[in-house]
């Protein structure tokens, strides 16, 4: 499975980079809006996984100790917070490349 | 990016007579009076005076018996006392008032996205690096002040002497890139929200923002909490002694 989404990314990438008009200017694919949108996604992706193993072990945290909900609670966004700023940058250079 | 300055700025512009010209390396030349080219400014001015008027009005009318608005300052007070006496550990309630001007600030300024004819002065980065800048100024003078000069600058070298050439780099480094990270993520989070808010508002503008207003408004709150408690972590971590 892994190795068939790998192959078919690829030529996703291939066509697109194939597909060019032969008299517009050489541009590489890799520069302009495309990377902004691709490396955004990639990075939401991350960070969503990275978000919810946070949320996961803070609810467990919580349920095996209510008394505990509001230290966790902090913690939890604070460190929600810093692994979005990640993302945040990804977007920052998404808008500084258009 | 396209540079979208709010409706009060041009409705200033036209009735103030504001001459308009174009900017150097700016909004790719559209002519911009000097309100709409620093709206950013306008509406962080308008924000800061916004919430001067109203603790001031809550100031002086302070009750026995409080009404509705003295309750919510009552309790934004109470819980940025608690967030801070959690996190600084001895007479931390002294920057108290530094700490809630930068909770309001802020607060206000996210909240200027869900006004109509106004744009969130914390979608420009220079707004939010501002602020960063001030936090980051407050607590490196409370750190040298609470702890000396040369300890406060020493504590950056670690507890393992030959180490320090490699460490004290490497600390000052991350200091420097917390006013990035610190004014990144406000900027990031309140502009990314309002250009979908306002994509939202292109494709129908009736019904069809109101849950990415309601965003909005949590997600004002969220980052208002998240700047207001990354400042108190670092003045903590600046102040606190080692014991």
């Amino acid at each position: 499975m892994k190795k068939f989404l790998t192959t078919a990314f690829l030529f996703t990438l291939a066509a697109v980079a194939f597909a060019q008009v032969p008299g517009a200017p050489q541009k590489s694919l890799f520069e302009g809006q495309f990377v902004a949108h691709l490396s955004l996604a990639i990075a939401a992706a991350g960070c969503g996984l990275g978000q919810g193993k946070a949320v996961v072990a803070a609810c467990e945290g919580v349920a095996r100790n209510p008394q505990a909900a509001g230290a966790i609670r902090t913690t939890m966004i604070i460190g929600l917070a810093l692994i979005e700023a990640l993302v945040i940058y990804v977007l920052v250079a998404a808008f500084a490349i258009k | 990016m396209e540079h979208h300055a709010s409706l009060l700025a041009q409705w200033l512009t036209h009735a103030l007579g504001l001459a308009q010209h174009p900017w150097p390396g700016f909004a790719h030349g559209t002519p911009l009076s000097v309100l709409e080219r620093y709206d950013h400014l306008l509406n962080a001015a308008l924000a800061a005076l916004l919430a001067m008027l109203i603790t001031g009005l809550v100031r002086k009318n302070l009750a026995r018996i409080p009404g509705g608005l003295q309750q919510t300052f009552e309790g934004v007070v109470g819980g940025l006392k608690e967030m801070i006496n959690d996190n600084i550990a001895h007479h931390g309630e002294k920057y108290l008032p530094f700490i809630g001007t930068m909770a309001l600030f802020v607060f206000f300024n996210n909240l200027f996205g869900l006004l109509p004819g106004l744009s969130p002065g914390t979608s420009n980065w220079n707004v939010t690096l501002g602020a960063a800048l001030v936090v980051f100024g407050y607590y490196n003078f409370h750190g040298m002040r609470e702890q000396g000069f040369v300890k406060y600058w020493a504590h950056f070298a670690g507890p393992i002497w030959w180490l320090a050439p490699l460490m004290f780099p490497l600390e000052i480094l991350g200091l420097l890139s917390r006013i990035l990270s610190h004014s990144l993520r406000l900027f990031g989070n309140i502009a990314g929200e309002h250009v979908v808010a306002g994509i939202f508002f292109g494709l129908m503008p009736i019904l069809l923002p109101v849950p990415m207003m309601f965003l909005g408004l949590f997600f004002g709150l969220i980052q208002t909490f998240v700047f207001t408690m990354l400042a108190t972590i670092y003045l903590s971590g600046a102040v606190s002694h080692e014991h």
